[in-house]
């Protein structure tokens, strides 16, 4: 029977590897390929990835069940912490985000449920005009904001917003549970 | 931002981090005070969370996971403060107890199993590597089962047998050879020579010198055969074998053994 991320962070809690080899084979896929998407850097994905998980270890009681759900907590810090590598900013910034709150639509914990996710991430992402999906990514995996973007692309910053929020539209219309 | 923000979309744009700063300052201060707001951006930073399974799936390296279960068993050893700590939230002490009565065994058990894997490592090492020469010995066999193939089988090879000469040691040989690819293969036996004495195979030529042509094992006098590469285009009137000195001559020295004609 497969255990709860919940009951998992509880066995971390009382020091049992075991729990936490488990969420990492749960979760470890998710978060590499999104640290390598950003980065595309193996080496630095590979230490992100392994410093998430020792933090996690080392403080479990960071994580407040009563303010979300763990992968979405995970995704998070892994996307900041990317980010601030790539941007050259201090990582610290991320820790932070330990005190957000943050609600995924969808439970992942069967990596069944992961997968019919991931199938439907790409295929929304799939259906946006090329242009949005450009613009969505330029934000999501290299954390740049509406000038950044606009100063990137060359594009309008007006253009830009336009297609941003057209792009987000369509995204909570397609994702929702 | 008096009010609530205008459009939900506000709320994942925030969550991507596309907004300027004083945009994203306006919507701190309100959800900072405005918990069904608040909630939608928790909300907005789920889903936005979602596109992360847009990247291409990369599954991490075996040794993340070994590195990471071996900094918590490090972290654990430096501060054994945090491991009594863990201890005390079990739910019981025995069951701390039981645990550690285990690992020690079981980290015995893990130095022993790393000495075995090593030698095994260093056994598949080798084992590797006589593959890779048996492999490439097949290889160099087959090589050469198809240049006798394409030679026997080349319409221009032409056969010539080879007979003993009157009172000289018996033995019989075939030769093939091919005057364009400039090749020839050679099989035969001839009773053992003379102690220090070799026997050569030479192409004789319609015009010029005997080329030499290989050599027979002559110490055992037991069945011989190689193939020989000579210069193209030759004209062969004959092939003989002479008794020469160990290692061969440049040109024949001594009496023929065998002797056979091309026609």
């Amino acid at each position: 029977m497969r255990a709860s991320d919940a009951a998992l962070i509880e066995g971390i809690l009382r020091r049992d590897e075991a729990a936490l080899a488990t969420l990492y084979d749960r979760y470890a896929r998710m978060l590499s390929s999104t640290l390598n998407r950003i980065l595309r850097d193996t080496q630095a994905a590979e230490e992100i990835l392994q410093d998430i998980f020792f933090q996690l270890w080392r403080a479990p009681s960071q994580f407040d069940a009563s303010r979300g759900t763990l992968p979405g907590w995970l995704l998070i810090i892994a996307r900041n912490r990317a980010i601030s590598r790539l941007r050259r900013h201090n990582p610290a910034a991320g820790e932070a985000l330990f005190e957000t709150t943050v609600v995924l639509p969808v439970n992942i914990e069967s990596a069944l449920a992961r997968e019919q996710l991931l199938g439907r991430v790409k295929s929304a992402m799939e259906k946006l005009p090329v242009e949005q999906r450009a613009t969505i990514e330029l934000a999501y995996f290299e954390g740049l904001t509406h000038s950044e973007i606009a100063r990137r692309t060359g594009d309008p910053l007006g253009t830009v917003k336009t297609r941003l929020r057209s792009a987000v539209e369509t995204l909570r219309r397609d994702l929702q549970p | 931002m008096n009010g609530h923000p205008i459009r939900d979309e506000d709320f994942d744009l925030y969550a991507l981090g596309a907004l300027e700063d004083d945009e994203k300052r306006a919507i701190e201060s309100h959800v900072a005070a405005c918990s069904p707001c608040a909630g939608k951006l928790a909300e907005a930073r789920g889903r936005v969370a979602l596109l992360a399974f847009a990247a291409p799936v990369v599954d991490p390296s075996p040794r993340v996971k070994q590195r990471l279960l071996e900094q918590i068993r490090s972290a654990s050893e430096d501060h054994p403060a945090e491991r009594a700590r863990g201890a005390s939230e079990r739910p019981g002490g025995f069951m701390g107890r039981w645990w550690t009565a285990a690992l020690v065994p079981a980290g015995v058990v893990l130095a022993l199993a790393a000495i075995f894997l090593w030698k095994e490592d260093a056994r598949l090492g080798k084992e590797l590597a006589a593959e890779r020469a048996y492999i490439e010995r097949m290889q160099k066999e087959l090589d050469g089962v198809r240049e006798v193939s394409a030679l026997v089988q080349d319409k221009d090879t032409m056969t010539i047998s080879l007979a003993p000469m009157p009172g000289m040691p018996q033995g019989t040989a075939h030769v093939f050879f091919n005057s364009q690819m400039g090749k020839l293969m050679c099989d035969g036996a001839i009773a053992p020579a003379p102690k220090n004495m070799t026997y050569q195979l030479w192409l004789v030529p319609k015009q010029g010198d005997p080329i030499s042509a290989g050599f027979f094992d002559a110490a055992t006098g037991e069945y011989s055969s190689w193939m020989a590469t000579v210069p193209k285009g030759v004209a062969p009137m004959a092939f003989a074998v002479t008794i020469e000195p160990a290692g061969g001559m440049p040109h024949p020295t001594g009496p023929k053994v065998l002797v056979g004609r091309a026609s």
